[in-house]
Order: structure tokens, then sequence, then C-alpha cells
């Protein structure tokens, strides 16, 4: 459609730039307010300052979150990958009825709204004895994390070409070895986008935490505390840093997905 | 599995039928997922189900979901997180829709720019998002400093801890997953068929309302149908911009389990949104096949 630039054409664009700002809003205002030396939320900062990193990193509060979340990120991300490939690799070669009904039992964890996989983990683990402890939050973890992992590698694995594996089998290789030696190391930077993915889910991850975690403090879970207690300027410092690390993230992710079909599977 | 029993086995299967023989290898790759999955999540929601039909004996009874069904309490929070959802669904329509279309109309790189930024905002957390809009609408925060300059008002609006506070987040937070998949839509509409239109004469108003925009309807609405989705779960956004003073469907869960440990109750609701849930997603599911 093109033509002559029209008023019509003008407020298309004032509007939709209008829209583009207000979904950016948030993070364009709470970034330069944890540099501000103001003791109270004001916009603009009146002064630059790192009062509020400070504040932070000297907190052992949220030292010991930062912690709990980066081991408890590490081992569900680790194990759901794991979990996910092998399954997405027998999802897309093999070929067995109930396939489908399999794969969309592995899917729901993340249609479920995340609300009802938190109370019923609650009141499952509650009388099984997990809720509260670590294992129970890196179970609850695990489970989120999987349906991603299956939908990133069943797209990787399903560009990966089938001959390559019969020219394999067709050597001699076993099964076995056709998986550990041909298919993984191909898949590897899906699986590590796979990885990043699932690891800054579970790292932002605040619903299913609150339900099972019991004592156990995570980032997110500390920082919706203090929201809901009220506005301390400290958490623009962690809104910031988190900000920081999932951008971050997202660019690793998108430098190893750069071959590979992950952008489809993602949107 | 030892390699010898693969290679055993599959020297054995090369001569037996294909098709009908037990893969144990393959078995035995996809049994970690499958047990977590139905230990973690099967058995529980299963549990779930069990403890909002039973009643104190075990025996099947419908007491819990009466009273759920008639309490006027209950019921208030259900059609106001209907309402919302609404709502939020949509604005998120209304607000995404021009954009998605003017992403479409830029050139190459301003374009990836700006889907680059949807994304951007995509992955920040929702708890950051969220945060924000205290900062902006709070008393203090930029929009009332805002009008109370302009001398609009003296006092601070309250925008803020009542039902405009959890539209504006909640769509900010779902903005995104509106936006995406339309600019897929648009950007694979044949353009041929606006140039046909256009030769034949028909004017810009009508190529876009007759053409373009009854092509991507069906992306619309299965879009609309996921943003509607995914609000009815929401959780933080009106717990933190709500205050606790406008409770949605997760809140009340919420309290019903760590404040009255009303276990059977909040198996109830669990079961009806997820009823409600996946009705909801069959009919997305098959818009997107239908259509793509």
């Amino acid at each position: 459609m093109s033509g002559p630039s029209r008023l019509s054409d003008v407020a298309l664009a004032a509007f939709a730039m209008l829209v583009l700002i207000f979904l950016l809003l948030p993070v364009l205002i709470v970034a330069p307010m944890s540099f501000s030396d103001a003791k109270s939320l004001e916009f603009p900062p009146p002064g630059f300052s790192l009062r509020w990193y400070q504040n932070l990193l000297g907190n052992p509060i949220w030292i010991d979150a930062g912690k709990n979340s980066i081991v408890l990120a590490t081992f569900s991300s680790t194990i759901a990958l794991i979990c996910g490939t092998l399954a997405a690799y027998v999802l897309v070669r093999g070929d067995f009825r109930g396939r489908r009904a399999l794969e969309a039992n592995f899917m729901a964890p993340m249609i479920v709204p995340s609300i009802i996989v938190a109370v019923s983990l609650y009141i499952f683990f509650a009388r099984t004895g997990l809720l509260g402890t670590f294992f129970g939050l890196v179970l609850g973890h695990t489970i989120l994390a999987t349906p991603y992992v299956v939908l990133i590698m069943q797209a990787a694995i399903r560009s990966f070409d089938i001959r390559i594996e019969q020219v394999a089998a067709t050597l001699g290789a076993s099964q076995w070895q056709i998986l550990t030696r041909v298919v993984l190391p191909n898949l590897a930077p899906s699986a590590a986008a796979a990885w990043i993915f699932t690891f800054v889910m579970s790292f932002d991850e605040v619903v299913v935490t609150m339900f099972i975690s019991g004592t156990y403090m995570t980032i997110p879970k500390r920082m919706f505390a203090e929201l809901l207690l009220q506005v301390n300027p400290t958490i623009t410092a962690v809104a910031t840093l988190l900000i920081a690390f999932n951008l971050l993230a997202l660019a690793l992710l998108l430098l190893f997905s750069r071959r590979t079909t992950l952008s489809q599977g993602l949107t | 599995m030892s390699d010898a029993s693969l290679a055993a086995r599959g020297a054995a299967a090369d001569a037996a039928a294909p098709r009908r023989r037990i893969r144990w290898d393959l078995i035995l790759l996809i049994a970690p997922l499958a047990i977590a999955t139905a230990v973690i999540f099967d058995i529980p929601l299963l549990n779930t189900a069990y403890w909002a039909v039973t009643d104190e004996t075990g025996a099947l009874s419908g007491q819990y979901f009466r009273e759920f069904a008639e309490s006027a309490a209950y019921m208030r929070i259900i059609w106001r997180t209907l309402l919302i959802s609404l709502e939020v669904t949509v604005i998120t329509m209304l607000l995404g829709y021009p954009l998605a279309y003017w992403a479409t109309r830029l050139t190459m790189r301003p374009r990836m720019i700006v889907l680059g930024l949807v994304v951007m905002t995509f992955w920040v957390s929702i708890l950051v998002r969220t945060y924000a809009w205290i900062v902006i609408l709070g008393n203090g925060g930029l929009v009332n400093r805002g009008l109370q300059w302009t001398g609009l008002t003296s006092k601070p609006v309250q925008f803020l801890y009542n039902e405009f506070g959890i539209v504006v987040g909640m769509t900010n937070v779902l903005l995104p997953f509106l936006v995406l998949p339309l600019f897929a839509a648009m950007i694979r509409v044949d353009q041929r068929l606006l140039q046909v239109a256009e030769t034949l004469g028909a004017s810009r108003f009508r190529i876009f309302w007759q053409i373009f925009f009854p092509l991507t309807v069906p992306t619309l609405a299965a879009s609309a149908i996921l943003v509607f989705i995914l609000s009815l779960g929401f959780y933080i956004t009106p717990a933190v911009l709500g205050g606790g003073r406008v409770p949605l469907i997760a809140n009340m869960m919420d309290l019903l389990i760590n404040r009255f440990a009303r276990w059977e109750i909040a198996a109830v609701v669990s079961i009806v949104l997820m009823v409600i849930t996946l009705s909801l997603y069959a009919v997305y599911q098959r818009l997107r096949e239908r259509y793509q």
C-alpha cells in the first residue's frame, strides 16, 4: 500500500508510537530511578548516586535470596533440559500410538494457569511432606520449565536431517551412539538456548514459589514481599539488575539461536 | 542399557516387523519426563480434583461446589475477574492492532528495532514491569506530579489500588502476546490482493476494511483468546497494583490456601478456572490450526 503520506498515516504512526512508549515505560522509568539519590521515589531523579546498589549488595537477605535463586534455577533448568531433550527426541523420531496425547500432557504445565499448578502442588506437597523443601521447589520449577524445553528441542530436532542418523545407523552405530555422538552434539546451540530460557523463567518465577517454598527466599519472592509492604527504592536497584540480567540472557539466547529454528518456537 | 544389548536388539529388529516391536530404548528416553510429568503435574492436579468433589469422609459430594456457587462473595470475584479480563483483552486489541500494523509498514531496519523493543519487554520480569507502575501512577508518581504541575488537579488522583491500576498493569504485560503473533499474520497477507484492489479502484479505506482486516481477524481472535486466558490467572499484578482491595480469582485462591486454609474451596476454584481455561484454549488451538 504505497501512496502519498496522509493524515491517517501520521495519526497511525503517532498512535503506534504512543503504544510503544506505554509498553516500554516501565523499563524506561525503573532504570534511571535506581541511580537516584532521593530517599523517596521521585522522577526524574534529583541527582546521581549508587546508594541503592550499596544498600542492596550490603544486605545479606538479598544476597542469600540471590544465591537461592541461582542454585534453584540451575538445578531446575538443567533437569528440565535433560528430561525435555530426551523426550523431544522420542516425540519427533518415534511413531507410536498416544504420541499426540503424550505431547499434550508434556505441554500442559505451560497452558494451565500457574496459580492452579501452585494450589495443586501446595496441597500435594503438604500431604507428601515436600512442602517448604528445596527439593520440592526444584521439582515445581522443573515441571514449569519442561514444556519450553520440549517445544524448543522438538523444533531443533525436526530441522536436523534424519538422513544423517540413517547414515550413522547404516555405518553400524547403535541407537545410543547415534544419540550421543551424532544428534546431541548438533543440538548443542538449541540446548544452550533452551537452558538459558528456562533459567530465566525459573529465576523470575513468583507464583508457584510463593506457595511451595516455605521459608526459602528467592529474589522475586523477596521483591514481591517488599512490594506489598511498601515502596523501598532499593527495589529499583533489584529491578534494574533483573532487567540487565534478563536482557543479557536474551542476547546470549539470540547468539545461540541464530542458526536454529528457535525463533519460530518462541513466537 | 548396554551397547551390546542395543546392538543385538538392532540386529534382531531388522528381521522383525519394524512397527510392532517395542522400542525399549525410546521408552527409556521418554520415561524421565513422562514420570516427572505424571508425579509433579498430573497426580497433583487429579488430587486437587479429588479434593473438590469429595467430602471429609472421601465420599463423592458436590457440597463444596454448592458452597462456592451460593457464596455471593466468591461469585463477585469471579465476575470481576471475567470483566477485568474482558476489558484488558479489548484494550489490548485496540492498542496492539495499530502497533502491529504500523510495524508492518516500516522499512526493514526500523521494523526490526520496533519488534526488538516489543520482544525485549517480553523478557523483563512481570514483577519489574508491575512495580514500575507504582512509580508512575502512585500519589507522588510521575503522572500525578505532572497533573498537579499543570494545575489540572490540586489533590493526587487515585490511579492505584483500584481496577484502573490493575487494567493498566495487565494490559502492559499482555500487549506483546497480541502484537507479535498479529505482526506475523499481517506480514503473511498477500500484498498482491491489495494491489489488485487498488488497481480496480478501491479506496484505501475499503482496501483496509474489506480485504486486509478480515484476513487478520482469525489471528486477532486467537491472540485475544490467549490474552483473555492469561488474564484470568493473573496473580502478581492485581496483588501489587490492587493493593489487596481488588482481588481477582488467583488472589482469592491465595487467600483460601494461605489465610483461611479452605483447601476444598481452593480446589473447586482451581477446577472451575481450569475448565474455563482449557475450553478457551481448545478454541484458540482450532483457530490457529485452521488459519496457519
